[in-house]
């Protein structure tokens, strides 16, 4: 007798989705990222040449390969400088433990890198244990706070974010907590729901407008980044280059969020390596490659993704699920609890429900105390620095005394589609398919 | 994503200098699109006659092409031709079917295209700013009582001379449309349109605002009512000026998501996408206000 | 007192300007010939007075924590958006977004509001003379929202916390905005609130305290329920 057979289309898992929205009534709500299996073209589709006969590879140490990040040199007067071209990208007070966000701030700042605050303002703590504070301002305006603008190294407007373009974000009542409501201007315990578009501006014609009212405020000292979750790349950036950014920021779909319904982290925004393609082509197109920096974001894993993104184009690439992931999310430990919400170790994408066994995705006192602030800020700092290490690894590997000057010509393409959207050679071939 | 701009001047004479007021306010609203600038004006009525404006084709020097041109429309009566930029401008014997005019005109090549027809209408568009446009087209001497116009940012579709508003309500004389906003229902409108036979001149979503009002309005609807119908049946943003050969108005979609003001006293209207484009071109002690969600307005001559 | 020509000038430099008068102690500061530039007076953080002879274009007054703005002319998008504290008193209408975000002070509109008044407000009050367009009190969470004349469609939508009071019409409540009756003492406050920021002509031309209609959240929306599915649809 032939074994039992799954449905390839109504597999087990669409089974239990359908019974579930039978039962709710409501379509599922998660976090964490995009759980698909892999099946677009990723960084993974990409292999790097190193140095062989025709180039010469640098030595580590005695010949320095530079990792020193500058951006916003467009038009502020301060732009900001960085050790390292990753940087913590803004995940809310709110979807995070205070503790989570003081790690993260500490880590970054002993990596010499940049942390971002997020949904629902700055935390006192935030500032001050960040080496550079960059304040995203967002279509909610949870904390919009003009002192605290005035306090950050860079101004972050956000369209959107790669998990989730063209939607609102989620945060369901158990997270908002005494402290949260009250930063946020809430009734306690609401199952809150972001809004999708700013109050204040509706297109790339107003946000000319908005980027000078930022400009004016903080008296154009410092960065204006612009923010997009990866959709319609190639347009979006050039508008977000004409509207005056310093810095643009794509976020691709395999971005994290702390909850955020799952058809939109499964089915809505290009994956990161198409958008970093669109994005560095949008630039070029409009002659400000360069003028313009780009930071490249959504499922960056280490510093070999960095490499590649950078290598297509990128100044710098935020890290949000990879930071997180290194305060011990999905780590083994407390498996009970893992077990309680319905998850596993490795397979546990529950931030949404409050309950974060190890204290990261939780605004629970109790679980909040397992994430130790010093031994968390250790963990990220390292992650960063080891990933500052890869990405200098591979660039030496090329010949580059500056991770900046890796190129798209230094990779080769494993995959057709790889070779068509990044317009590298496909391996084996030495011509560049689907132009 | 752009900027819109409308004038009717009440009480003047024919000649009145609705080309220096709207260049005025198209340049005060300049830095919101760089890329193109547009007007449709209505000048005297030509009785008797059409006036053409005709686009000689999209790579600079058009004369070749301008003789071209002039054979084919001395057939329709075509006379006193001039040229300026890549515009063919001349008059024409009035006539009640546009359509052998339009196709014998396009016919002299892949890229000649009528831009406007009308009693009074002529639109004059280009790549680059209004002061350039300006330059080429000498807008400022245009003597008339009414007129819109459009500066642009481009987001979706290409910058070229095709791409720029205002858009002609393709071969019904006098209309003119110049929208900001985008429909989100261009595509499947468009196939809509073009099974029935109708040609579109470019990939931008504003031509289908002329192309649907243009179809209402041979459909026997006044311009009040085939404005209405705009915010039932398009979908997206808009802020939409339109102008006949007797009337200008404006209509707003059902969220408002594009700003829209306007100012009206004994004198003029002026409508614009911001209240610093009036203010720019039009000195006075006179009040302005945004208009609402789903409001129309049409004023005539 | 001083005066500042806006006339020729960038936003930049008239804002600048008035940075550099208060800078040098003084408060009270008038522009004229402002002509609906945007972005004036934008994240003034001292208690300084500002008078613009005319129209302001957007986001006049954003950003304050402290000032008092007045603007004779009409004012364009987001009029005192995100502001901390303060006043913003606009003569003539407001473009939409007017208060959008605000977290505290005072926005008072004599002539009409355009769409989505008060979105995302977060605190403060916003008194309008005349009437206001679509979706004013979007996703509202705190504050006081007070439109004498008539309401457009989809009234207070979404809203969280903040509390409305209209004088005229509703052309439609927003999803889940209910029409509630005023506590004792209720419309008194709301007399003194009119009075205190109206001019008296102004105010004695607008509708008695207690005929204004209280209009809140019914909080269906604040925790999903599924039985309540239809209100989500709308909101969702």
């Amino acid at each position: 007798m032939a074994g039992l057979q799954n449905s390839g289309i109504f597999a087990p898992r669409v089974i239990e989705e359908i019974q579930a929205k039978a039962e709710s009534g409501l379509y599922s709500i998660r976090g964490f990222g995009t759980l698909r299996e892999r099946r677009w073209a990723t960084f993974d589709d990409l292999t790097f040449l190193p140095c062989s006969l025709t180039r010469i590879p640098l030595e580590g140490y005695r010949e320095k390969c530079s990792t020193k990040t500058v951006l916003g040199t467009r038009f502020a007067k301060k732009p900001i400088e960085l050790d390292i071209p990753v940087m913590i990208t803004g995940m809310s007070w709110g979807a995070l433990s205070l503790n989570a966000k003081v790690a993260l701030a500490k880590g970054a700042a002993a990596a010499g890198s940049s942390n971002t605050t997020g949904d629902g303002g700055m935390l006192q703590a935030e500032r001050e244990n960040s080496r550079t504070l960059i304040y995203e301002v967002l279509p909610s305006r949870y904390g919009i706070n003009i002192h605290h603008m005035r306090m950050a190294d860079a101004i972050e407007l956000t369209i959107g974010q790669g998990a989730k373009p063209g939607t609102g974000g989620l945060l369901l009542g158990s997270k908002i907590s005494d402290r949260i409501a009250e930063q946020r201007d809430l009734p306690i315990g609401v199952d809150q729901r972001s809004p999708a578009r700013h109050p204040d501006f509706l297109g790339p014609d107003d946000m000319i407008i908005k980027v000078e009212e930022l400009r004016e405020a903080t008296d154009w000292q410092v960065p204006i980044f612009i923010k997009l979750g990866a959709s319609r790349v190639y347009d979006d950036v050039k508008l977000a280059a004409k509207a005056g950014a310093d810095v643009i920021v794509v976020d691709g779909m395999e971005g994290g969020t702390g909850a955020s319904p799952a058809i939109f982290q499964e089915h809505t925004g290009l994956p990161t390596l198409a958008a970093v393609c669109e994005a560095r082509c949008a630039l070029q197109d409009i002659g400000l490659y360069g003028e313009v920096q780009l930071i490249i974001a959504g499922g960056i894993r280490d510093g070999v993704d960095a490499a590649k993104a950078i290598a297509l184009g990128a100044d710098a690439c935020y890290i949000g699920t990879a930071s997180l992931i290194a305060l011990n999310c999905n780590k083994p430990i407390y498996e009970d609890d893992y077990r309680a919400i319905g998850a596993a170790p490795h397979a546990c994408h529950h931030c949404h429900t409050g309950r974060c066994p190890v204290g990261i995705t939780t605004q629970d006192p109790e679980l909040m105390k397992r994430l130790d602030i010093e031994q968390g800020a250790e963990r990220v700092r390292n992650l960063l620095q080891v990933m500052t290490l890869e990405i200098q690894m591979l660039a030496r590997s090329c010949g580059k005394s500056d991770v900046h000057h890796l190129e798209p010509e230094d990779m080769a393409a494993l995959t057709l589609e790889a070779s068509a959207i990044c317009g590298i050679p496909l391996v084996g071939t030495r011509k560049v398919f689907g132009r | 994503m752009c900027g819109i701009v409308g004038y009717l001047d009440k009480i003047g004479a024919e000649g009145g200098n609705v080309g220096s007021v709207l260049l005025g306010m198209l340049n005060a609203l300049a830095c919101r699109g760089p890329d193109s600038a547009g007007v449709a004006l209505f000048g005297a009525r030509q009785s008797g006659q059409l006036v053409a404006q005709v686009k000689l084709g999209d790579n600079g020097n058009g004369t070749a092409r301008a003789g071209e041109v002039k054979i084919i429309a001395e057939k329709f009566g075509g006379r006193e031709f001039t040229q300026t930029g890549a515009y063919l401008r001349f008059v024409f014997g009035e006539t009640d079917d546009l359509k052998p005019f339009i196709t014998g005109v396009e016919g002299a090549g892949r890229d000649v295209e009528v831009v406007s027809v009308g009693r009074r209408l002529e639109i004059v568009k280009q790549v680059g700013s209004p002061s350039r446009l300006e330059q080429t087209f000498g807008i400022s001497e245009f003597h008339g009582k009414h007129g819109i116009g459009h500066t642009r940012l481009s987001t979706e579709s290409v910058v070229d001379l095709s791409h720029s508003q205002p858009f002609w309500g393709h071969g019904y004389p006098d209309l003119a449309i110049v929208h900001n906003g985008h429909i989100t229902n261009y595509h499947q409108l468009r196939r809509q349109y073009e099974q029935r036979g109708v040609r579109f001149y470019t990939e931008n979503d504003s031509e289908v605002v002329a192309i649907f009002l243009a179809d209402k309005l041979r459909q026997g609807a006044d311009v009040h009512a085939a404005m209405e119908s705009m915010i039932g049946e398009l979908d997206g943003s808009f802020s939409c000026l339109v102008a006949t050969d007797s009337a200008i108005g404006f209509v707003k979609d059902t969220f408002s998501f594009k700003p829209l003001v306007f100012a009206e006293t004994d004198d003029f209207v002026a409508v614009a996408t911001e209240e610093i484009a009036i203010r720019g071109a039009i000195k006075g002690d006179f009040t302005v206000r945004e208009a609402q969600a789903k409001e129309v307005q049409v004023w005539r001559r | 007192m001083a005066e500042i020509d806006a006339a020729g000038h960038t936003t930049r430099e008239i804002n600048a300007a008035i940075r550099q008068c208060i800078a040098d102690s003084c408060k009270e500061i008038t522009v004229r010939n402002p002509g609906a530039r945007h972005n004036l007076a934008v994240a003034i953080l001292d208690d300084a007075q500002i008078r613009l002879a005319g129209s302001a274009g957007y986001y006049c007054g954003g950003l304050i924590d402290g000032a008092s703005i007045e603007i004779e002319g009409s004012a364009g998008w987001g009029v005192a958006e995100s502001m901390l504290s303060g006043t913003v008193r606009v003569h003539g209408s407001a473009g939409s977004g007017a208060a959008a975000a605000i977290r505290g002070g005072t926005v008072v509109i004599h002539g009409d509001a355009a769409a989505r008044l008060g979105v995302s407000m977060k605190g403060g009050r916003v008194i309008v003379a005349g009437n206001c367009g679509y979706m004013a009190g979007f996703m509202a969470q705190k504050g006081t929202l007070v439109v004498c004349g008539d309401v457009g469609e989809a009234f207070a939508d979404s809203m969280y916390a903040t509390v409305c009071y209209v004088g005229g019409k509703i052309a439609n409540l927003g999803t889940d905005a209910v029409i509630a009756p005023m506590d004792p003492g209720e419309a008194e406050r709301l007399d003194e609130t009119l009075s205190a920021y109206l001019p008296a002509p102004l105010r004695d031309a607008k509708p008695a305290a207690a005929d204004f209609k209280k209009v809140v959240a019914g909080r269906k929306l604040w925790n999903f329920d599924k039985r309540e599915w239809r209100i989500w649809q709308e909101a969702l």
